[in-house]
């Protein structure tokens, strides 16, 4: 059971990371590639604000969540609208999108770097104190059931507000057809800049929680999760809000199965190996579609 | 010793390729006209740093900076090399192989360049190490401890390797009387991964006591709750973790999570201030290493003295690497009386059969090219480091 635990608050976090790359990915096409930088430099600015002054666990929150989204958008306004106002088609965007995704992230990587001489920061100045909760056999963290709580919450407003509002129906629609979507009256810019400030705003949220629950990142954590989200959202299905959460429990299964039972290195490649396996099956995804292929 | 996290089979092949293509275009440049050898020392020696002082390992690199300089300063202002002055120049890596490999081709290409001092870096040193040894540049590593690195009589390791000084935590253990002890340990590197798999079991051999669980980590795990769990579902009277720099404040967070309250075996990784972040959950975690700057050792002392003179600041044992490969390289030199570099690399061969006293301790001697030290005990507080017991203490 204690396993299980451990996979549920491992999956809650690549949930947590992955689910605001999957929405600007499944929606306004935009694969950003920077999404780690901001997970990270969320976290470094909260670090670097409680060097100076005591702050709790909301107002750390609240500062991840204030520069996820503010990063999110200057990449928007400064790289990825540029990009995708000179490219001469939509191909082309994307795939300069993804390579400014990977530009725009190597200034915060540095600057962190270059502070922190790569050694890894932590909260531990915050006035919020860790604790565990024992129940029986199983032990669990305050802050692991809130990373679990706020993963669950995030993932169901993103679905039910991308199935059932107006907006949501924007998003989607541009999602399948931005011109028919600007056609009918929908306001690409502004649809992409919040967008990207929710997604943004979810990658700071996930930086602060990850970063208290482990106790410390570095300034290259956000690269690893990248990786990993990249096959959360490809496993699940490009556009499905369902799939993004089936990757994120499946990564973290496999990935505490083959940890707890074989040895550590063969992780990723029966993890990464068995998605594969999954795809060869599912090309779009498990839950992604081959025609329509958003949420 | 110092490891870039990610790394695998692939970039083993894609340094290979990188020092192999870097090989043949230095080789299709032609030679160097260095120094004719007993020509005496020129007014000014070029020397060249190639470390990280930017990238993931750049902790190491920008500390071990400072203990060539410091050393630097210190031979320029003494008749060491009878009048002669170093000139120290840095090149930074950015903790990239195919960077370092560059570097050092620029540096062998230079007709003045003397000799360079190498990455701590392993990945970057094996890209560095063939072509050294094929263009008969002599290099002094610090750090870098795995195989590929000390391949030939141009290379030297200021270093020792881990597994060499490892074995003084027997007393810590013996003391403590446990029993049984649950190893974790990461499986990137393969320093780590020796003492987990070799180390620790021969241990247990010859001490007598049970390894109740023995588990691997991967190059990307972050979150070690889970082998956490299992591990002390195995019920260890102390858990051992080798783990990279950066991994160290998580393990040691998650297992005082975890319940485990007792003390935890470590390695050097934990040092540089990497487990500051833990905060309390850090205390108690011990580990062997090669310096600690309150060793007692006179030029040891020496050495923290000047240190602390220069910086403000107590030195890392990755500077006290560098103050002592610095100087050996100085002796060496002053020795041969040439900055020829083949005469420099005869000069380093006689001067490893010596011992000296440096700044990782006193009587130091070379073995195949790589520094071995007795080894000190430290145990991590909020305060600072502890200074358990010198060598095997025994």
């Amino acid at each position: 059971m204690q396993d299980l635990l451990s996979v549920v608050t491992l999956g809650s976090i690549y949930l947590l990371f992955a689910l605001g790359m999957s929405l600007t990915w499944g929606t306004i096409d935009i694969l950003n590639f920077g999404h780690g930088a901001i997970f990270m430099f969320s976290s470094f600015t909260a670090y670097l604000v409680l060097q100076q002054t005591e702050l709790g666990l909301p107002l750390i929150v609240l500062l991840g969540l204030v520069v996820g989204a503010l990063m999110s958008l200057l990449i928007q306004v400064l790289a990825f609208e540029q990009i995708i106002k000179r490219a001469k088609d939509k191909r082309t965007a994307e795939m300069q999108i993804l390579i400014g995704g990977i530009g725009v992230a190597i200034i915060p990587l540095a600057i962190a770097q270059h502070h922190t001489k790569s050694n890894p920061f932590g909260f531990s100045s915050s006035t919020f104190t860790v604790d565990t909760w024992t129940m029986g056999d199983l032990r669990i963290t305050n802050i692991a059931a809130l990373s679990i709580v706020v993963a669950l919450v995030l993932w169901v407003a993103a679905a039910v507000w991308l199935r059932r509002s107006r907006q949501g129906l924007a998003l989607r629609s541009i999602g399948v057809d931005a011109e028919t979507a600007a056609l009918m009256g929908i306001d690409r810019r502004k649809m992409a800049l919040v967008t990207m400030a929710v997604s943004g705003g979810m990658a700071g949220l996930s930086g602060v929680l990850f970063t208290f629950g482990l106790g410390a990142i570095t300034a290259e954590s956000g690269d690893t999760l990248l990786v990993k989200a990249f096959a959360c959202i490809i496993l699940g299905g490009v556009g499905s809000m369902l799939g993004v959460a089936f990757g994120a429990f499946f990564l973290a299964a496999a990935e505490t199965v083959v940890l707890t039972q074989t040895s550590g290195s063969w992780v990723e490649a029966v993890s990464f190996g068995l998605i594969f396996l999954v795809l060869l099956f599912r090309p779009s995804g498990v839950f992604g579609r081959a025609d329509v292929r958003r949420t | 010793m110092i490891w870039n996290a990610r790394r695998g089979g692939r970039r083993k092949i894609a340094v290979a390729a990188i020092a192999t293509g870097v090989l043949l275009s230095v080789a299709a440049c032609g030679g160097s006209d260095a120094p004719a050898s007993g020509e005496g020392l020129p007014d000014e020696i070029k020397l060249v740093s190639v470390n990280p002082t930017t990238g993931v390992v750049a902790f190491a690199g920008a500390s071990a900076n400072k203990g060539y300089e410091l050393a630097v300063k210190e031979i320029n202002e003494s008749d060491l090399l009878g009048g002669s002055k170093i000139k120290l120049e840095f090149k930074d890596t950015k903790s990239e192989p195919q960077t370092a490999a560059s570097a050092l081709t620029s540096a062998i290409t230079d007709r003045d360049v003397a000799a360079v001092f190498g990455s701590v870096s392993s990945t970057e040193a094996v890209a560095m190490s063939p072509l050294a040894q094929k263009r008969g540049m002599p290099i002094i590593y610090t750090q870098a401890g795995s195989d590929g690195v000390v391949v030939g009589d141009y290379t030297y390791r200021a270093t020792p390797l881990m597994s060499s000084y490892y074995p003084i935590i027997s007393r810590f253990i013996k003391e403590q009387g446990y029993k049984s002890v649950g190893v974790m340990y990461t499986s990137v590197t393969p320093t780590l991964q020796e003492i987990g798999q070799k180390t620790y079991p021969q241990l247990a051999k010859e001490l007598g006591f049970e390894i109740t669980k023995s588990i691997a980590t991967s190059a990307t795990t972050q979150d070690f709750a889970a082998p956490i769990s299992q591990l002390l579902a195995s019920k260890p009277d102390v858990v051992a973790t080798l783990q990279v720099g950066a991994s160290n404040p998580t393990v040691m967070t998650q297992l005082r999570q975890a319940g485990y309250q007792g003390k935890v075996l470590g390695n050097s990784g934990a040092s540089a201030g990497n487990l500051k972040p833990a905060g309390k959950a850090g205390d108690g975690m011990v580990w062997p290493v090669d310096f600690n700057y309150q060793q007692n050792a006179e030029s040891s002392q020496k050495f923290v003295a000047a240190y602390r003179a220069e910086y403000g600041e107590v030195p890392l044992n990755y500077a006290a690497e560098a103050y002592d490969a610095a100087y050996f390289l100085a002796r060496s030199m002053a020795a041969a009386d040439s900055t020829d570099r083949e005469a420099i690399k005869d000069a380093m061969k006689e001067e490893a059969a010596k011992t000296f006293d440096g700044a990782l301790g006193k009587d130091l001697k070379w073995e195949n090219g790589t520094l071995q030290v007795p080894g000190v005990m430290v145990e991590y507080t909020t305060e600072g480091e502890k200074l358990l017991y010198e060598g095997a203490g025994e």
